[in-house]
């Protein structure tokens, strides 16, 4: 749940909710039912909406090697699981959580940046035809916060962590 | 063509298993915090390293950087069985069978969920037989254990016995910067023991780690 929901329920010794804190509460309550069946579609259409997807991205990346895009699409379809719970749960804080500090790891050692940015255009235009512009905005936080992990980091991201390639290090010694 | 469906492993996309909010659990009523399998983690104060270091120089003297060390090997290698096991239950595979990056970036978060700080291995010396481990913000060498010495012969047992255990060579390893003598972070460098043997002396000297390597590696 969004952590500043979820932080109403911290301290009942404290003092009663007041109105606006339980106004927020309806607020959430009251988009549950969408929420829930937004999710129980993504759910549901997640196969063919992906293979969708992968169609169109394998035409677009003829030359390109199977594995990539195969990462490519395992991180996509991670995005928009992680997408579709901080839409359910009205927490974008869990795409940051769990994302950060593993998906542009990953992407940089795979190299799929141009890929995956493809990618999550094409999912989106798939979003786009599928669903409704009030679920769309329901979907837009979550999107928007894993799309921050494929776009190129800037100059000032102090990143000092060796690089490591797929290789093994067995042949190290 | 390329099935999505094939892309899921028991209809998972495996990730970020060491991801903190998930990773530590606990039975909080029967006192118990526990990773996310249901192996027992114990919250380790600050205070008790502090007590080892010097409950250990005060009974063997000299002999407790030694002592740490074989504390980190027997560490070392149970925490890399261990490792494997969890890291082969999630993804369904052989850790053989995981890339190396993916197996690498799952220790850093791994070092980072238990509070050891960040690890990250640096290859730049790999070509001449040379892996630099670096960790900093480590809760391990917070406390002197000779002055003007490293004092992270526990975590260099640790890394020692891993990364022997991962490339299946008997590996030694030098500390070359310690935090705790003010270096930014604690480099290891792990190498074969014969090659490394000849720097030590030059840690005792307190050499920095740049000398030392362009020692190593002539």
């Amino acid at each position: 749940m969004n952590p500043k929901l979820a932080s109403l329920f911290d301290e009942p010794e404290k003092a009663y909710l007041q109105p606006h804190e339980l106004n927020a509460l309806s607020q959430l309550v009251s988009s549950l039912p969408d929420r829930i069946n937004l999710y129980r579609r993504l759910r549901n259409e997640e196969l063919t909406l992906m293979q969708a997807v992968a169609d169109a991205l394998q035409q677009k990346f003829a030359q390109e090697s199977e594995d990539k895009l195969k990462r490519s699409l395992q991180n996509g379809m991670l995005m928009v699981r992680y997408a579709a719970m901080a839409m359910l749960t009205d927490d974008v804080e869990i795409v940051v959580k769990r994302l950060e500090p593993w998906l542009p790891e990953m992407i940089e050692a795979y190299d799929t940046r141009a890929i995956d940015q493809a990618l999550y255009q094409l999912i989106r235009e798939q979003f786009v035809s599928r669903f409704t512009p009030a679920q769309m905005t329901l979907l837009a936080p979550g999107l928007d916060a894993a799309q921050q992990f494929i776009t190129p980091p800037s100059a000032a991201n102090d990143d000092d962590d060796a690089e490591i390639t797929s290789e093994t290090l067995v042949s190290l010694f | 063509m390329i099935s999505v469906a094939d892309l899921l492993v028991d209809d998972r996309l495996p990730s970020n298993y060491f991801a903190s909010d998930v990773y530590v659990q606990g039975t909080l009523e029967l006192g118990l915090l526990e990773n996310r399998r249901g192996d027992r983690l114990l919250a380790l104060p600050d205070a008790l390293m502090k007590a080892i270091v010097s409950g250990l120089n005060k009974e063997t003297g000299q002999a407790t950087k030694y002592v740490l060390k074989n504390c980190g090997l027997w560490w070392g290698k149970n925490f890399y069985a261990r490792f494997c096991e969890e890291l082969s239950e999630y993804y369904k595979k052989g850790v053989a069978d995981l890339p190396m990056v993916e197996f690498v970036q799952a220790l850093q978060e791994c070092w980072r969920t238990h509070g050891w700080g960040r690890i990250s291995l640096n290859t730049e010396y790999q070509l001449q037989g040379f892996l630099v481990i670096e960790v900093k913000n480590s809760p391990f060498t917070a406390h002197q254990i000779q002055s003007e010495q490293p004092s992270g012969a526990l975590e260099g047992g640790v890394l020692q016995a891993f990364f022997s255990q991962l490339t299946g060579r008997d590996l030694s390893c030098l500390q070359t910067s310690c935090e705790s003598l003010g270096a930014d972070r604690n480099r290891f460098v792990l190498g074969l023991a014969d090659r490394l043997q000849s720097a030590e002396a030059l840690v005792q000297e307190g050499q920095p780690h740049d000398a030392i390597m362009k020692m190593l590696v002539q």
